[in-house]
């Protein structure tokens, strides 16, 4: 019982899983629409037509049957009405009239007669063979019975016969002539058999038809289907970014047309594109050069400005000093601002290299911290360490790490407004994860990507003067997609940040995941206002 | 391009149009088809006609009763159902598949009730007897008058049923000729004659109940042995008791037939020989094949499964000679000699005294001849065939006393009948032996114009003259269990010809006779079945005085006739056409064939 059920569900599941890839490949193949259609529609049609055609040739073959046998009867009733005329027919005149009449039938004749004498009491007339007088349908006889003299009338039935045969269908045609009332019974074993064999001929003809139908259905389609296949194709590559791929073209036809027009289109992208990538190599190579070429001046700059900081002192006019050491201070801003600037052109021109070595996140996050602990004294911030026990190891780029960091922690405190800033560690079997959070005035909704933008400030207001160079953020997040890791940031007005980077412990390995949370626990409610997911989306 | 596609589309659709076109006329031409004639000569399975009974109607009185009855006990159909219906509930009366049957002239019409009670009624039927029917299907004509009763009873529902049929006999049916000719068929048994070697064809009444059924009742009929006319004159070679185990199945046209296992005592090429012969009248049947007790047996030299046509060596013409070779007849030339006729003329054959015999008969050996004087009151034979052989005097009639044409029997028996005004004598002379006198002679008390020996050697066709007229009988040759013959039982063959001239045996079922029809003035001649169906007349044209005629199996009929004092010896232009017109082209008489 257990078992038949189960079966039964295994069968259930079997039937769902055919109609479903079979509803599946009807909905994804134009090429099976389109057959199962026309199957299913000339099926109909076929069927259709067949049985019309059985009945006109039905109804022709009993229409000449009739015909026939109605001749056949006036032959016979004229015999009858030689030989009996209208006088009493003794038994012997009724008997030798039939005796003539009987010549053509019997089995391998053409028809069974029956003839009788209305106005004879002692027996039902006679007839042919075998054949049994209840042949003659009730109907028929009552027809005749109140029919004028001379009429005809036929019918069809099924004939009986008084020895074991089977009874067979017919066609019974009657008439009267005086008080004689003749039969002629016309067996239609011949035509049941042509008609079920045309039957049969036609069912053969339209199951061919059909498959033949379907069969010219697949094949036109397929001449359709397979270049819009091969076009769909080419255009996935295109958008894959294979600028170079292209369709056939093959003769004249409207698909010709259409792979003629898509290769015009893939054509004319790829000429922007490079166009636009060739722009953009300018942009930066203009971009590098001005850096490159700034650095000669400034080093001269540089030296004269040193000397005048260290002589400020001898300055007469304080303000001179004064000058000199906002000089100094301004050019220290535009070295380091030229230092990112060549960095992140040199990520933009993809000359970037990864100089792995294997580390312990720990160490680099304790000697950062270590940096910037004058900085976040002043600031009047305490940095909170959260580090495992164990070590964390993973393949990194200690320069470009340690940069993240850095930023990240001067970040957080030029924005702690002096609360504890909580720096998190932590890995799993696959990636490591810093995070580094802070207390101040937070994220505005949709600043968690902004952050990352070129030049991007928090407060439009603030001068240009102060802070960092407005590139740090970019190149930190160059640098984690240079590992392959995620850098995130997190935000909640009023409620603080929280900055995540995420590197897999092995260089180049994909990233699935992170030990830590985006969303520190227990900040705001659980559901995030927002979330910046994988930043290389 | 294009264009050619769409030329090669309108050529395929033009052709395709064409062979679709051509498909759905019905042919205008073609080769000629031919086809094997339907072999359907026999009248055995022909359609037949069957009479529809009613049931009695509760208000009919007694005589309307008998009426119904009478009508209802023609129809055969599920054993006699329907007119059962007529009887009483104790009458018992189950006339079966070979019942006895009285031949009336014609339907009985007017029964008389001759005492009616309220209860009980006797009605009388009345009517002219022209024969009976035996349950084993021998017909005898018995004309005389008819008068017999019915008795009567109203059952407790108030209508009339028959309680007491006339006679003893509890499977008589009254029916008239034509409900016999409707109803029933003449067909043939095969039986051997004494020489073990030819069989004898027994005519018999068999009625038709339906055709699947014939075949049944036909092997069940020979089964069951000769009709009382050639009991003790044939011999069957069916072991006494032997039955069939079930009815005779035919499988397309292989019959099969079933013997239980008293058969096996029996010879099985005799017994398939019989069988074999018997079944052939059924034009559906064309093979056949014996069992005993469900296991097939083969006759020598044949397979399991026979052609009907085998057996033709036990044919009851004897040896039918194929094609065109039939014997020569042999002819008395005006020349004064006997010859045989080659063509159109006759070559010498036997000439000085014995040369100028009439009536020659030659026996089958062509080793001997008969032949009668001038007068007929003599009778010589010569041999051999050839040169002038001296006749010897065989017989010498008594006073006014004549001799009909000699005629020899196939073991070398020449018999011959004397006959006077109202009496007559069967002599016969076996080879070797001094003639001798039938010692039974079923004609010994009329006048008999020609006696001929079937071929089959138990049958004799005669013309003797009864109630005043020639009719044409046939009798059948036994031996009594003394050993001596028995030459009687004669029948007459058919009460259509008001004269008879002569005779002879076309082949074993048919007599060619020279006689006047009811209605003719002129004699000519007939081909006369023996079963008694309608006689046939032959050839057209003039004939002057035919006075003598030949036949033999596939050979064609000669007729000797006198037309303006010259004998002529006539045949058929074209003798397979029975239409043919009659040629006279031999100055020649008494034609005969040898045998």
């Amino acid at each position: 019982m257990r078992f038949g059920r189960r079966a039964l569900r295994e069968a259930r599941r079997l039937l769902r899983g055919t109609v479903k890839s079979g509803y599946t490949r009807w909905r994804r193949s134009i090429q099976v629409r389109i057959v199962t259609s026309t199957l299913f529609i000339s099926a109909i049609v076929v069927a259709i037509l067949g049985m019309f055609l059985m009945q006109q040739m039905s109804s022709a073959l009993m229409d000449g049957k009739v015909k026939a046998a109605r001749l056949q009867l006036d032959d016979g009733l004229a015999q009858v009405q030689r030989d009996l005329g209208n006088s009493t027919g003794d038994g012997s005149r009724l008997n030798s009239t039939i005796e003539r009449l009987k010549a053509r039938s019997g089995p391998s004749g053409l028809y069974e007669v029956h003839i009788r004498d209305t106005t004879e009491q002692y027996f039902d007339g006679y007839t042919t063979n075998e054949l049994r007088p209840e042949s003659v349908p009730r109907r028929l006889r009552k027809e005749l019975k109140n029919a004028p003299a001379g009429s005809r009338a036929y019918t069809y039935g099924e004939l009986s016969y008084i020895d074991d045969r089977p009874s067979e269908r017919g066609l019974i045609v009657g008439g009267k002539t005086g008080q004689f009332e003749l039969y002629y019974l016309f067996r239609l074993v011949e035509e049941q058999r042509t008609l079920t064999n045309v039957g049969r001929s036609l069912a053969g003809v339209g199951i061919v038809l059909v498959l033949l139908l379907a069969a010219i259905a697949s094949l036109v389609t397929r001449q359709v289907v397979i270049p819009v296949r091969l076009a769909a194709q080419g255009a996935q590559r295109l958008a894959a970014g294979r600028l170079e791929e292209r369709m056939r073209v093959r003769g004249e036809d409207d698909l010709a047309r259409l792979a003629r027009s898509f290769n015009d289109m893939a054509a004319n992208l790829q000429e922007k594109i490079g166009e636009l990538e060739d722009l953009s190599q300018v942009q930066r190579q203009f971009v590098s050069d001005v850096s490159h070429e700034l650095r000669t001046p400034l080093t001269t700059i540089r030296i004269a400005a040193d000397m005048l900081y260290e002589n400020r002192d001898t300055f007469d006019d304080p303000a001179v000093g004064r000058s000199a050491e906002l000089l100094q201070s301004q050019l220290e801003r535009f070295e380091s601002l030229l230092a990112d600037l060549l960095e992140i052109s040199r990520h933009d021109a993809g000359a970037a290299t990864l100089d792995v070595e294997s580390l312990d996140m720990r160490d680099l996050v304790l000697r950062v911290v270590g940096d910037i602990q004058g900085l976040a004294e002043r600031k009047g911030s305490k940095v909170v360490l959260q580090l495992p026990g164990e070590p964390c190891m993973a393949e990194v780029d200690r320069r470009r790490v340690e940069r993240i960091l850095r930023n990240l922690l001067v970040n957080a405190v030029e924005h702690g407004e002096g609360e504890d800033i909580v720096v998190s560690v932590a890995a799993d079997r696959d990636a490591v994860a810093v995070a580094v959070r802070d207390h101040g005035v937070g994220l505005k909704a949709g600043e968690g990507q902004m952050v990352f933008d070129r030049f991007w400030r928090a407060d439009p207001a603030r001068a240009r003067t102060t802070g960092g160079t407005g590139l740090g953020l970019s190149i930190s997040r160059e640098d984690a997609q240079l590992h392959g890791g995620w850098l995130q940031a997190w935000g909640e007005p009023g409620a603080g940040s929280q900055f995540r980077l995420s590197l897999p412990r092995v260089a180049g390995a994909e990233l699935r995941g992170s030990p830590l949370p985006l969303v520190p626990p227990g900040a705001g409610d659980a559901r995030p206002l927002f979330a910046e997911l994988e930043a290389g989306e | 391009m294009t264009a050619v596609g769409r030329n090669g589309t309108l050529c395929f659709l033009a052709v395709a149009g064409l062979v679709l076109g051509g498909c759905a006329t019905v042919p205008s031409g073609g080769q000629v088809v031919t086809g094997k004639p339907a072999e359907r000569s026999e009248r055995v399975d022909d359609p037949y006609v069957r009479l529809i009974p009613v049931n009695p109607r509760p208000e009919w009185g007694p005589a309307q009763i008998v009426s119904g009855f009478l009508a209802a006990s023609a129809s055969f159909d599920d054993d006699h159902k329907v007119a059962k219906l007529y009887l009483g509930a104790r009458t018992g009366w189950n006339p079966g598949l070979r019942p006895s049957v009285t031949v009336l002239a014609s339907r009985i019409t007017e029964p008389q009730v001759v005492r009616a009670t309220a209860t009980h009624a006797t009605v009388k039927v009345t009517g002219q007897e022209i024969g009976t029917i035996t349950s084993d299907g021998q017909y005898t004509a018995s004309p005389r008058a008819l008068d017999t009763s019915f008795q009567l009873a109203k059952t407790s529902q108030g209508t009339w049923r028959i309680t007491g049929l006339p006679g003893d006999d509890k499977t008589g049916l009254l029916l008239s000729k034509d409900d016999v000719e409707r109803a029933m068929r003449t067909v043939n048994l095969f039986f051997f004659a004494p020489d073990h070697q030819t069989l004898v064809p027994n005519g018999i009444f068999l009625p038709v109940v339906n055709r699947r059924t014939l075949p049944t009742q036909l092997a069940q009929a020979l089964l069951d042995g000769p009709t009382s006319w050639l009991n003790g004159a044939v011999h069957t070679a069916f072991p006494t008791g032997t039955r069939l185990r079930r009815g005779v199945h035919i499988d397309k046209d292989t019959a099969t037939v079933d013997l239980t296992k008293e058969a096996r005592a029996g010879n099985v090429e005799q017994m398939s020989a019989q069988l074999g012969w018997t079944m052939r009248q059924l034009s559906e049947i064309k093979r056949w094949r014996l069992q005993i007790e469900g296991k097939p047996v083969a006759p020598d030299g044949l397979e399991y499964t026979q052609p009907v046509h085998a057996w033709d060596a036990n044919s009851p013409d004897g040896q039918v000679p194929k094609g065109e070779h039939h014997p020569n007849a042999y002819v008395v030339s005006p020349s004064g000699f006997i010859g045989t006729l080659e063509g159109d003329r006759a070559q010498p054959r036997v000439i000085g005294a014995a040369g100028r015999l009439s009536r020659p008969a030659v026996a089958p050996d062509n080793q001997e001849l008969a032949g009668l004087s001038a007068e007929a009151d003599q009778v010589f034979v010569a041999a051999p065939l050839t040169g002038s052989p001296p006749p010897r005097l065989l017989l010498t009639a008594q006073k006014d006393a004549r001799f009909t044409a000699p005629t020899w029997s196939r073991d070398g028996t020449l018999w011959v009948v004397e006959s006077k005004k109202d009496e007559s004598w069967l002599w016969l002379r076996p080879r070797g032996r001094p003639p001798v006198r039938a010692a039974h002679w079923g004609l010994g008390g009329r006048e008999v114009r020609a006696f001929r020996i079937a071929r089959d050697g138990v049958r004799a066709a005669v013309i003797a003259h009864i109630d005043g007229r020639p009719q044409v009988q046939i009798g059948r040759i036994a031996y009594a269990p003394g050993g001596t013959l028995d030459v009687g039982s004669f029948l007459p063959v058919s009460s259509e010809l008001q004269d008879a001239v002569d005779l002879a045996w076309r082949d074993y079922s048919t007599l060619a006779v020279l006689g006047r029809a009811q209605r003719d003035s002129q004699t000519l001649p007939f081909l006369m079945p023996i079963s008694g169906s309608a006689i046939t007349s032959l050839g057209v044209g003039s004939l002057g005085e035919p006075r003598t005629i030949a036949a033999a199996p596939g050979a064609p009929i000669l007729i000797g006739t006198r037309s303006s004092g010259k004998d002529q010896v006539c045949r058929q232009r074209a003798p397979s056409n029975s239409y043919s017109p009659w040629i006279c082209p031999t100055p020649a008489k008494d034609p005969d064939y040898p045998g």
